[in-house]
């Protein structure tokens, strides 16, 4: 054997094209059609070219399963299909009343070519820590569902990520999708990205919040951040705290000093770290006078 | 690898290609089909050099599996454009305008003013600098683009009356 034989392409890659969720479970249950799920291609294209992921034997095209790309509205939740694009996300009229900081976020991820190609499904199983989509879906105190030929199994999204780049999901599943439940009445949410910008993307971190403001105290606050640990996080112990309190400058100073407190960066080089605690603290600030100003 | 066929209408035309499913776009464009156009810039969906039009809709053709491009699905390159009016608009208000510097972003740059302009007759720079910000050019500053393609919409919309 030549060890070249060993060196893949993209060609050596197999693909099978399943027209529905039933055949793509059943794909999955037999290793020996097992493939690593391939949706908007633009995690996976990229770590198999540059190397960072060995290229796999076979994929499975979950891009265009019908029962994947449904969006649709209950009573108390938006349903999203696994393979809803980010571009479907940013218009989604249903989308933008039950999860608007979902719509924000979705509106920042790449350029229009990436948001028409990735997916919500993609985002959330890629588990990089700057993943864009992560805290707006820990807000919702959702859930994504999974489902093998087995059945399905539904995991709370605060529990789904289990550590860097590691998800709660068995290798013959497929994410299916996520159940969100809507922003209710007099609730007010909140989405920003900060340090962007490709030079800067070292030091970005990202984050949203659910709020409500009832009698001049926060009544509910619930607030994720990226790109500041492992997986992105809810922190609540800011939460449970600011819940009962007036929005002042007081209270503001307070919890900006409790955010970074909470948060524990990655990042080695320690100005980094202390950065990323200083922006975590004004981001979580500056929901909380977003709230205190839409709460009128 | 067992090789796939995938029948597409390419520039308005139908093709037809073999090839590995995961094969790139771009590279099925360009080898297979012989559509040079469309350019390789890094490789890594950072550019939209590659940007090509599958469906109205604009990809990057370094990111895409081919077979993930079902059959029948329409495919515009930047060879195509001066088969369409608003194409060929384009061409002339870029010309014009000197947007193009040493061309390299100009095929993928030009695909993305495509597609804009036949989602939205009527951009504002903000939208226009949104949807092309997937594209990267390192002459030209953007300025001339961005003034390229309101020139293109507004004789466009003249043409058409809309
Ligand atoms: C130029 C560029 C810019 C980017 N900018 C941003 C940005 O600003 N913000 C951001 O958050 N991300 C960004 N990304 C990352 C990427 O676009 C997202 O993480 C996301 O869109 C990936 O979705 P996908 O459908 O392309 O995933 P794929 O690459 O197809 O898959 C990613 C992972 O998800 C798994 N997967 C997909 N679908 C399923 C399923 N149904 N069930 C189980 N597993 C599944 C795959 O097996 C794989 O492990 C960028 C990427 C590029 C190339
Ligand atoms: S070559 Fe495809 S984005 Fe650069
Ligand atoms: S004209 Fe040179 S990169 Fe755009």
């Amino acid at each position: 054997m030549s060890p070249v034989s060993t060196l893949k392409t993209f060609e050596d890659i197999d693909c099978t094209f399943p027209k529905t969720l039933q055949e793509a479970l059943e794909l999955m249950a037999d290793e020996k059609t097992r493939g690593v799920p391939l949706a908007g291609g633009t995690d996976l294209m990229v770590q198999w070219e540059s190397g960072a992921l060995p290229m796999p034997e076979r994929v499975i095209n979950v891009k265009s399963i019908p029962e994947l790309r449904e969006i649709s509205e209950a009573d108390n939740e938006v349903v999203i299909g696994g393979s809803v694009t980010h571009m479907e996300l940013r218009q989604s009229s249903a989308v933008r009343r039950a999860v608007p900081s979902l719509a924000e976020a979705a509106a920042t991820i790449g350029g229009f070519q990436i948001q028409i190609m990735g997916t919500l499904a993609g985002s959330v199983a890629n588990a990089s820590p700057a993943g864009d989509l992560a805290p707006s879906l820990l807000i919702t105190d959702g859930t994504v569902t999974l489902a093998g030929v087995r059945g399905e199994r539904e995991v709370k999204l605060t529990e789904f990520w289990k550590g860097y780049r590691e998800i709660d999901r068995q290798p013959d599943e497929l994410i299916v999708r996520f159940r969100l439940p809507r922003l209710p009445e007099g609730h007010y949410e909140s989405w920003r990205k900060l340090g962007a910008r490709k030079a800067q993307a070292i030091s970005k971190v990202m984050g949203s919040s659910r709020g409500r403001m009832k009698d001049g105290v926060v009544s509910c606050f619930k607030v994720a951040l990226g790109s500041i640990a492992p997986t992105a996080v809810r922190l609540y112990d800011v939460e449970q705290w600011i819940v009962g309190q007036p929005i002042h400058d007081e209270t503001l100073k307070e919890a900006e000093q409790r955010v970074a407190d909470a948060v524990k960066p990655i990042g080695d080089i320690r100005s980094t770290a202390e950065y990323r605690k200083w922006v975590s603290g004004r981001l979580v600030r500056l929901f909380l006078e977003e709230l205190a100003a839409r709460s009128g | 690898m067992n090789k796939i066929t995938r029948s597409w209408i390419v520039n308005g035309e139908p093709r037809e290609a073999e090839f590995a499913p995961v094969r790139r776009l771009l590279d099925v464009l360009r080898e297979d089909l012989g559509l040079k156009g469309t350019k390789e810039g890094c490789g890594e969906g950072e550019c939209g050099a590659c940007t090509v039009i599958v469906n109205g809709q604009p990809v990057l053709a370094c990111l895409m599996a081919a077979g993930q491009v079902e059959d029948q699905a329409e495919i515009v390159t930047v060879e195509g454009l001066e088969k369409t009016e608003t194409g060929r608009i384009l061409q002339q208000a870029y010309i014009e305008k000197g947007a193009a510097q040493c061309g390299f972003c100009i095929p993928g740059m030009i695909v993305s003013s495509y597609a804009l302009l036949e989602q939205h007759a009527h951009p504002d720079a903000g939208l226009i600098r949104e949807s092309h910000a997937g594209n990267i050019c390192r002459c030209t500053g953007y300025e001339k683009i961005v003034e390229a393609i309101q020139t293109a919409a507004e004789r466009r919309a003249g043409n058409t009356g809309s």
